[in-house]
Order: C-alpha cells, then sequence, then structure tokens
C-alpha cells in the first residue's frame, strides 16, 4: 500500500503512536533528541517535541527535567492510547447509535429494579 | 389526484402500532427486516411526496426556472391548497435534503476516526482497550476488517462464558450488517418524523436479533441473558453513560426477560388471523398503499407536465 520510502505526510495520530512506540523501547526516561534519531531522524526535533506535548496533555507520557530539557517516560501503551482516543470519538457523537450498536443502553431505577429481579430468578432456577 | 397526494406524508401513522406489535411478536431477524422495510419505503414515498408539491406549487413563482406550464391552472387544480402547500414544500424538502445528508455523513464520520483510533493496534478482530469505562460495540469495517471493541472494564464485570456471549452478540451484529437497518432506519426517522418510532423499534429488534444469535452459538439463552444484565448493571455505576438512554421503559431488561423464556419462533410470515398477523398485514398494506398513492401521483403528474410543456 504504501512506499517504503514513506513519501506521503503522515498523520498526527499515526506520529503520535510512532513516537509513543520509541519511548517504550527506551531504557528509562528518554529525551526527545533521543526520540528524534530513533524515528530515522526524518522528523524536526520540534515536530517531535509538539507530539511528545500532545501526549503528555493526553496522560499517555510523563517527563521531568533533566538538565536543560525534560527527560520523557511513556504512561500508557499503545492500547491506552487508543481507549483514549476511542473514548473521545464515542464522548463527541451523541447520536452514535446509528453507527455503533452498543452492548447495553443506560437503565434507569426502575429497569435496574426489575433487571435485578429477573437475574435472581434465573440464577434460583438455572441453580449454577 | 387530490387529497390522496398528501396521504404518504401521514400514512407513517399506521406503523406506529405496528411496530409495537412487531417487536413482542415476531421473531427480531423478520420484525427487523420488516420494520426496517416500511420505514424505508414510507420515508421514500413521503420525500418524493414532497417534491411532487413543490414542483407543482411553485413553479408559477417569478424566478423559478421550471417551466410555467407546469403550473399551469390545470395542473395546479389537481393539488388542493396548491398554492401553500407548494411553498411549504420547499423547506420541508430542503430540511430533509439537509437533516439526511448529515446523518450520512456522521456515520461516515464515527466509523473512520473509531478505526483511527484503533490503527496502531494490531489488526485482530477484537480489540480490547483498557479504560474504565464498559462498553461494547460492534465496529463495521469500510475495506478494512470489521472489528469488536471492548474495554477491559465490561470483561472484568463478566465470567468466561458470557464474555463468550458478549462476543458472539457482536459478531452476529457485523455478521448480519446490522449497522445497515440502523442507518435506513434513522435516515427515514429523518426524512418523516412520523417514522421515529420505527427507528426507536429497529435499534431494539437488532439488539433482539444479534442476542438470539448469540444463545444459538452459545448454546445456553440463560448466559446471554446474564450477560446482558450484569454488563448492564456494570455500567450503571460507570463514570460515562454507555450510551444516551433511550427515553422508552428499559429495553435491557425486556431483552432480558425475552431470553429467559423461550426461543422466539422462526416462522417468517405470521397468519393473517392473530393479531400479530393482523399488524404485520396492515403495515404491509399501508406501505403498499403509500407506495402506490406516490407512484400515483408521480405517474399522473408526469402526464400533465408533458402535455402541460411545449416541448
Amino acid at each position: 500500500m504504501t512506499d517504503h520510502r514513506r513519501p506521503r505526510r503522515r498523520g498526527q495520530g499515526e506520529l503520535e503512536v510512532q513516537v509513543l512506540a520509541a519511548l517504550r523501547e527506551a531504557d528509562g526516561p528518554a529525551t526527545a533528541g533521543w526520540v528524534q534519531e530513533r524515528l530515522g531522524g526524518d522528523l524536526a526535533y520540534t515536530t517531535v517535541i509538539t507530539i511528545l506535548t500532545r501526549l503528555l496533555a493526553k496522560g499517555a507520557v510523563t517527563r521531568e527535567r533533566a538538565g536543560r530539557s525534560f527527560a520523557w517516560t511513556p504512561a500508557s501503551d499503545e492500547a491506552g492510547l487508543a481507549a483514549r482516543k476511542m473514548r473521545k470519538v464515542l464522548d463527541a457523537e451523541q447520536n452514535r447509535e446509528a453507527v455503533l450498536a452498543s452492548f447495553v443502553t443506560a437503565l434507569d431505577p426502575e429497569d435496574e429494579r426489575l433487571l435485578r429481579e429477573l437475574l435472581g430468578r434465573a440464577k434460583d432456577e438455572g441453580g449454577d | 389526484m387530490g387529497v390522496f397526494v398528501f396521504l404518504p406524508l401521514v400514512l407513517p401513522l399506521t406503523a406506529w402500532p405496528v411496530a409495537r406489535l412487531a417487536e413482542h411478536h415476531l421473531h427480531p431477524r423478520v420484525a427487523t427486516r420488516l420494520l426496517t422495510g416500511v420505514a424505508g419505503v414510507m420515508a421514500v414515498c413521503s420525500t418524493v411526496c414532497l417534491g411532487l408539491l413543490m414542483v407543482v406549487g411553485t413553479a408559477q413563482l417569478p424566478g423559478n426556472p421550471l417551466p410555467d406550464g407546469w403550473s399551469d391552472p390545470e395542473v395546479r387544480a389537481a393539488v388542493p391548497y396548491d398554492e401553500v402547500a407548494g411553498k411549504a414544500a420547499i423547506p420541508a424538502l430542503l430540511a430533509v435534503a439537509v437533516v439526511c445528508g448529515r446523518t450520512l455523513w456522521r456515520h461516515a464520520r464515527v466509523r473512520r476516526r473509531a478505526h483511527r483510533a484503533l490503527a496502531a493496534l494490531p489488526a485482530t478482530e477484537v480489540a480490547v482497550l483498557p479504560d474504565d469505562a464498559p462498553y461494547a460495540y460492534a465496529l463495521p469495517g469500510r475495506g478494512t476488517r470489521d472489528r469488536i471493541v471492548v474495554t477491559t472494564a465490561l470483561l472484568h464485570g463478566l465470567q468466561p462464558a458470557e464474555r463468550r456471549a458478549l462476543f458472539a452478540h457482536e459478531r452476529a451484529h457485523l455478521a448480519a450488517r446490522h449497522h445497515r437497518f440502523l442507518l435506513v432506519a434513522q435516515l427515514a426517522a429523518r426524512a418523516n418524523p412520523f417514522l421515529r418510532p420505527l427507528r426507536t423499534a429497529v435499534s431494539y429488534t437488532t439488539e433482539r436479533w444479534a442476542d438470539e444469535e448469540a444463545a444459538r452459538a452459545v448454546g445456553d439463552r440463560r448466559t446471554v441473558a446474564r450477560a446482558i444484565g450484569k454488563a448492564a448493571l456494570v455500567a450503571q455505576g460507570a463514570p460515562v453513560p454507555t450510551l444516551a438512554g433511550f427515553a422508552a421503559p428499559g429495553p435491557v431488561p425486556r431483552r432480558v426477560a425475552a431470553l429467559l423464556g423461550p426461543a422466539p419462533a422462526t416462522r417468517t410470515w405470521p397468519s393473517v388471523f392473530t393479531g400479530v398477523g393482523v399488524a404485520a398485514w396492515t403495515a404491509a398494506a399501508g406501505t403498499a398503499v403509500s407506495a402506490m398513492s406516490s407512484a400515483n401521483s408521480a405517474v399522473t403528474l408526469v402526464f400533465i407536465l408533458h402535455a402541460a410543456t411545449p416541448l
């Protein structure tokens, strides 16, 4: 699908994933310069900083001062980042029922009482 | 044509009692197909009807690009209250176009964004997300593979057999392409607000359909019932509501109760001599009348316009 030489512009989401993956390969905290080198050097230093800052805002990385720059540590893995993104997608869509059939919908108190009663009865009869 | 032109606009009202009866008494697969079909046909008919009213009622307005002959007095005589109806039909038709377009666009956007959110994960069928909001979704693919999204919070609340039931339920959504039924019902409800109860009914019957498929796959109705019940209760205390709830008396207890009862009969079409049969046949008749009166109006209009146009 994509060329080996990566001529197309990479999306920001894709860059975030790559930066996070690079950080997770480091032994302990790493600097932005280390991340830039690790990613093959075709990214500008400022881009790496931007991506890291965005990841920080999402809670996916933490940082601490190390001399005159920051040392970055991953706070979550790719799945954690995906979970955060998915939550954002879901929160942004009020009428997502049209697209994503959900396993359960919200219960009101009366539903909850009824449901507990049904489950209790099922347990008695099923005997497990 | 007379008042029959307006018929497709209000005929969807006949579908209300039908939706209620169908969702209770028909097999969910039959009910989903029937209600989605009825909703789709009625929405198309009511939109055609709006289009005809607009053409006839507005062709004589100054600056209108339509041939003047189209609003010949004879043509207009065929439509009662032609001027008012015609002018009212313009904003109505525009609203339908805008709202339906937006629904389609949003549908595409949610799917695209959801797939993008998962892009970094290994391309497995099930994507487990570490999140304390308990939710599960079936995410239909577009050229890419279908995926099932489930969070650790939801999985932790379920026993292994119940997890299998959950996955079977989501797989059933994907295998039967339930999102298409949901989208058609959604668009229909946008095209004619009288069709909204059908959308609610279809979203319930698709869930029931997937529940029944899951019960068949797992081989135990009670396990599926427990999985749904537990998932709903886990979602109760969650920081993020699983889904903006439908106002109707909760679909979840109804689904659980249905699973605790016997499996629904798989007859495809009920006899006329039962209550359900009468309802189903009424829906079919309503749809047919709606379709025929739209078609009738359209054909008549085309003939009149053809006669009135000096070409």
